[in-house]
This record gives structure tokens, C-alpha cells and sequence, in this order.
């Protein structure tokens, strides 16, 4: 009787300790708008970053233990993010952060980040300033101005326009977009005939269009969100303008399709996510996510996504070791994901090439795709 | 011919905002309280015309059906957030608006989602060519001419009718008039009812230009209509169409030839703060 109860008391002793060592979660931080003006894209970047940890888990997690996505809403401001980032890592004590919000809130988050030596990954926040806040913070989308420079050879050489007008969208993302595009435009023989700007408010484009009109581009290149680009674009073709349009990875999602209707028709973007590619990866989230979430993909989930999977694989291989291995861990990427293969240079920007779509009948379909390792080289420093 | 075309464009927003700030301005020169909840009833206007247009496939009846039904909200309004705080200070009905406005940005985001609203089939697309050279979206033409109808009607109404006589007499002397008669209650209402109905008409309007609505269209429309009723002098309804009309279009013109200094709602605060240090009581207010 006694050595079976004292057999029984180990038995359960050890069960607990194994058990609550099991039930040991793996926190990771995920700062994204759910309210305010960006909430469209930060429900988006969420379902698509819970997608990836409910297939983590699904898989067995990450060395047996459950992944646990630690969300805040930051409203896409810097002075909601800061707390939060704050939050993160004092009192939920995760291991690392992924940012699912826009540039101005990732950048705020990521100096607290670095600071803290708590790996931060911006999904798809572009401003360059981000990864330079230090070497704990990396992003799995292209800069802005990579973005943009591809966004010129599209226009100059790849489709041969050369007559430009930039329409700017006045925050940090259109603006590095437009930087980038302005950098290289003549070596394309591009002629910048207007530049216009407009404030991430305005719906209403009349004295733009008016003026576009009479500047008589061959190619309109415009940054800006799928609510502001939905409703320029609708406007512009309203108006019989019917120049060539090139946007960028703020235009892509369904939404931008259905604000804009038959007038998005022909629109082509840079971006990162290829509907119509034949990559497993790819073609395995846009089935995922549209299952799960109801919608169709964009390329914020997308984002979101691959992020998600590329600090579950650094968490993998990195084990149960401190903060500074998870960080080397993840410099040290080489994973294909749904946004295309992921590796990391000495800066934690990464390097690869520009998908370009264009919408046919309704949907987002591929164009063609930009490789130029030296057009599209991200920042080192 | 751009010229004039920007000029035309500045008339189609100065349109939407004097709709808006017209419903600020009654319930300034009636009760004394900044209605910033408004923007609110702007924007329920719009999901309105949105959402009954697709259903029926008719924008006049959407529009129609929306100034009505929001004319009652902003009624509801009155009645929840001002009547019980008549007897306070007006920085406390203040307070309650903003609050309300708050609120409302995030209930129509609740009940519509976060995504916002398009037409299935946006009316009023296509363009009038004329002179050569001046082009005007049929849309564009149509919030102009509606906008001219709704004021001369309202106009009428208020210089003609008897009921138009009581309310303006409402406002001028709320004693006075109650010793005559009149129902003063009912004279708010009416107040409330005409406001938000052009509110809701310059909603509408704004959904079919954009082919959008959001639940923080009336985050623009909230501080924008403000200033505009403070630069036209505020009570004065005269003031009120003009500042519109300036604002709109300086808008126009400043955001093509100095977009790349100042945004569009820089341009319209800087501009009221120029004509306040000249003259602080606004482009007609009383002395």
C-alpha cells in the first residue's frame, strides 16, 4: 500500500511537472490596427497570421509546444504602438513580435523592440527606417524603395511608357515608394510631367483627376491603400481617363476590385503575393486562407502569414535557447513561403524578386514577374 | 480650361460642405451647442444611399429615403444627447457630441464592418464635354444642381411658410416667440430634421463621387465643418455657404499647386486662420 501510494504520488508529481512544461505556450507578439482607419488590413494581416500559427500547431507546434499569437490593436498609430510594444514584452514576456501594422507604428515598435533585444519582423510595413533600428528587427516584405524602383522599370522598360505623373499617398509608405521610383525613373528614359499629392483622408480626387487630364500622361503611377487607390481609380476612369495605371502592393486586395468595379480593370500593381503561381506554398495559403477566413487573399495576410512561418522555423531551430540564438536564428532564414523565398541580409531586410499583377475580370491575376538582383537590392545599412 | 475646371471641382466640394456645415450652423444659431455628432448623421447618410441603392437600384429613392430617415436620427439625437442638457452648460452638450461621434464611428463599424461599402453599380458615371476642353462628371453636375435646389427650397421655406417664419422666429427670440404660440419643441425637431437630412444629402452625395463609404468618412467632415461655420461667423447662414464655398475652393487649387507643402486640410485651417487674424469674428459674423 504505501510504496504503490508513494509510486502514485511520484507518477502524479512527474505528470504535472511533464504536463505543465507541455502546457508551456510560446508567446509571440502581433501588433496590428483592428479599429480606426486601417482596420480593413489589420483583420486581414490577422487572420492571416492566425492561419499560420493554427497550421503550426496543427503540425505539433514548435518543439512540442503551442504557438500562442499575443495580439493588440494599435489602431496603425505610433502612439498606440509604443505601449503596446512596452506591453509585450514587459508583462506578456514574449519571446519575439511580429508587426501586421503599417510603417508609421512598426517603426515606433521597433526602437522599443531592439532595445529590449526581443526579435521584431515587420510583415509588411515598408519604410526603410525600421530595420535600421538595430539587428533584432527584420522584414519579409521589400522596402519601399525597392518597390518603387521596380515599380519604374515596370513603366519605362518592361511596358515602354515613358510620359509619368506620380500621385503620392503623403505618409511614410508612399512616400519611400515614390522615392524609389523617382531614383532610377531616368534610367529608363522616364519624364515626370506631375506630381501630385494627397493626404491618407481624401476620397475625393476631382482637382487631380481635372489636372492629370491636362498633363496627358502615358503612365499614372500612384501609391496609396486599396481606399484611396479604389476610389482615384474609379474617379480617374468616371472622368474618360484611361492612361495605363501601376499601383503597388497597398492596391492589393479584392477590396480595391470591388471599390473601384469595372474601372479597376487593367490596373497593374508590384507586389509580393502571385495568385496564379504554381508554388505549393503559395497556392496552399490562398486555399487555407480562403477557407477559413471567407475572404479573398491579399497581400497583407500573405505577409502576415510567411512572417508568422518564418519565426516559428527560427523557434524551431533554435530551441529552447535565450533571445540573441532566436535572432541568429532568423538572420539566418532560408524558408520558401507563401510570399516567395525568404532569406535575410546583414541589415535583416529581404531579397527577393517583384511579383507584378494586374486585375482581369475582376480578379487579381499575374503579369509578369521583375527579377533584377541589382535593381532590387534592399538596403545594407 | 483647367483653370476653370479645378474652379468647378472646388464648387462640388464647397456643395458637400455647405450641406454639412448648413445643419452645424442651424443648431449653432438655435441652441448655442457645436454639433459635432453631425458628421455622424453625414455618414449614416451615406451607408444609407449605398446600401438602398443596391437594394432597389435607384439613386434618387436612396437619397430621398436617406435625408428622411436620417432627418428622424438626428432627431433621436436631440432628444438623447442635448435636450437633457439644455439647462447645463454648453461645453457639456460638447462633450456629449464628441462622445457620440466617437461612438458613432465605431458602431458603423460594428454593424457595416471595417471594410467599408461600394455601389454594385455606381450611378452617375461619365462625363459632359463642353466648350472643347471643360470636362464635368454627370455626378459632379448632379451634387451641384441638387445642392442649388435643396437651398432655394429651403430658402422659401424658411423666408414663405409659416413654419419657416415661427422657426426663424425660434431663433432670433425663443421667449418671444413662445409668447406668440409657437411650439418650440416642435421648432427644434423641424431644426434638427432639416440639418441632418442635408447632411445625409451631402453623404449620399459623397458615396456616389467616391464609390465609398466607411465608418470614418465623418472624421473629416466632424472638425472640417467647424471651422467652416466659425469662418462664415458663426449663426450666420450666409457666412456659412460662403467659408464653404472659399474653402472648397481654395482646397482645389491649393492641393494641385502647393499639395507638396501643405495637405488639403492644412490648406483650409490655414486659410482660416488667416481670414480669423484679420478679422476675428469671421467673414460675416456679428461684431
Amino acid at each position: 500500500m504505501k510504496i504503490k501510494s508513494k509510486l502514485m504520488t511520484a507518477t502524479i508529481c512527474l505528470a504535472s511537472i511533464a504536463s505543465s512544461s507541455i502546457a508551456d505556450n510560446i508567446k509571440v507578439g502581433f501588433n496590428v490596427p483592428l479599429t480606426g482607419f486601417a482596420a480593413a488590413d489589420g483583420t486581414s494581416a490577422l487572420n492571416g497570421a492566425e492561419l499560420a500559427v493554427e497550421q503550426i500547431n496543427t503540425a505539433g507546434g514548435i518543439n512540442g509546444n503551442m504557438m500562442e499569437l499575443v495580439v493588440y490593436d494599435d489602431q496603425a498609430s505610433p502612439k498606440e504602438a509604443v505601449p503596446i510594444a512596452q506591453k509585450l514584452i514587459e508583462s506578456d514576456n514574449v519571446v519575439a513580435a511580429v508587426s501586421g501594422s503599417y510603417s508609421g507604428a512598426t517603426r515606433a515598435a521597433a526602437g522599443i523592440f531592439q532595445e529590449s533585444g526581443v526579435p521584431y519582423i515587420s510583415a509588411y510595413a515598408i519604410h526603410p527606417d525600421i530595420t535600421r533600428a538595430g539587428d533584432y528587427v527584420f522584414r519579409t516584405s521589400f522596402v519601399g524603395e525597392v518597390q518603387g524602383r521596380a515599380g519604374a522599370k515596370l513603366a519605362g522598360e518592361m511596358l515602354g511608357l515613358k510620359k509619368a505623373v506620380v500621385v503620392t499617398l503623403q505618409n511614410d509608405f508612399g512616400k519611400s515608394l515614390v522615392a524609389g521610383f523617382k531614383e532610377v525613373s531616368a534610367n529608363y528614359g522616364i519624364e515626370i510631367v506631375g506630381e501630385y499629392e494627397y493626404s491618407i483622408k481624401d476620397r475625393q480626387f476631382g482637382p487631380i483627376v481635372s489636372k492629370i487630364r491636362a498633363d496627358n500622361p502615358d503612365v499614372i503611377y500612384a501609391t496609396g491603400y486599396f481606399f484611396t487607390a479604389g476610389p482615384l481609380v474609379s474617379q480617374l476612369r468616371a472622368a474618360g481617363i484611361n492612361t495605363t495605371i501601376i499601383g503597388q502592393e497597398g492596391y492589393d486586395s479584392q477590396k480595391f476590385i470591388d471599390i473601384a468595379g469595372p474601372a479597376a480593370e487593367g490596373t497593374i500593381i508590384t507586389t509580393s503575393l502571385d495568385r496564379d503561381s504554381t508554388a505549393v506554398e503559395t497556392q496552399d495559403f490562398i486555399t487555407a486562407f480562403e477557407a477559413k477566413s471567407g475572404n479573398k487573399t491579399d497581400m497583407v495576410a500573405a505577409s502576415a502569414h510567411t512572417a508568422i512561418k518564418v519565426l516559428a522555423a527560427a523557434l524551431q531551430s533554435s530551441g529552447d535557447a535565450d533571445k540573441a540564438a532566436l535572432r541568429d536564428a532568423i538572420a539566418g532564414t532560408q524558408l520558401t513561403a507563401s510570399t516567395g523565398e525568404i532569406s535575410f541580409n546583414g541589415l535583416g531586410e529581404v531579397q527577393k524578386s517583384v511579383q507584378v499583377q494586374v486585375v482581369k475580370d475582376g480578379q487579381w491575376h499575374h503579369h509578369s514577374v521583375i527579377h533584377d538582383a541589382a535593381l532590387l537590392a534592399p538596403p545594407t545599412e | 480650361m483647367l483653370y476653370l475646371e479645378l474652379f468647378f471641382q472646388g464648387i462640388v466640394q464647397g456643395s458637400i460642405y455647405a450641406l454639412i456645415a448648413l445643419g452645424l450652423t442651424l443648431v449653432y444659431g438655435l441652441l448655442r451647442i457645436l454639433h459635432v455628432a453631425h458628421a455622424a448623421l453625414f455618414t449614416l447618410g451615406g451607408y444609407l444611399g449605398v446600401i438602398i441603392t443596391n437594394a432597389t437600384g435607384s439613386f434618387l429613392l436612396a437619397t430621398a429615403v436617406a435625408m428622411i430617415v436620417v432627418g428622424f436620427v438626428g432627431i433621436a439625437v436631440y432628444k438623447l444627447a442635448y435636450e437633457p442638457l439644455l439647462s447645463k452648460p454648453p461645453f457639456i452638450s460638447l462633450i456629449a457630441s464628441i462622445a457620440l461621434f466617437i461612438a458613432s464611428e465605431e458602431i458603423f463599424r460594428i454593424i457595416f464592418g471595417p471594410y467599408g461599402l461600394s455601389y454594385t453599380n455606381p450611378p452617375m458615371q461619365g462625363y459632359f464635354e463642353l466648350f472643347g476642353g471643360f470636362f464635368l462628371k454627370y455626378g459632379e453636375a448632379l451634387v451641384i444642381a441638387l445642392s442649388v435646389v435643396m437651398l432655394v427650397i429651403l430658402g422659401w421655406f424658411a423666408a414663405a411658410t409659416r413654419l419657416g417664419v415661427s422657426w426663424r422666429a425660434t431663433v432670433t427670440d425663443p421667449d418671444m416667440a413662445r409668447a406668440f404660440g409657437i411650439n418650440t419643441q416642435n421648432v427644434r425637431y423641424m431644426n434638427f430634421f432639416i440639418g441632418s437630412a442635408l447632411a445625409a444629402a451631402a453623404g449620399v452625395f459623397v458615396a456616389m463621387l467616391n464609390n465609398l463609404v466607411e465608418p470614418s468618412m465623418g472624421s473629416v467632415a466632424s472638425y472640417k465643418a467647424l471651422a467652416i461655420i466659425v469662418l462664415g461667423g458663426l449663426g450666420s447662414i450666409r457666412g456659412t455657404l460662403i467659408a464653404a464655398m472659399a474653402i472648397g475652393i481654395i482646397e482645389s487649387f491649393g492641393t494641385i499647386y502647393i499639395g507638396h507643402l501643405l495637405d488639403r486640410d492644412a490648406l483650409a485651417f490655414a486659410f482660416l486662420i488667416v481670414v480669423l487674424m484679420i478679422r476675428p469674428q469671421g467673414l460675416l459674423g456679428a461684431k
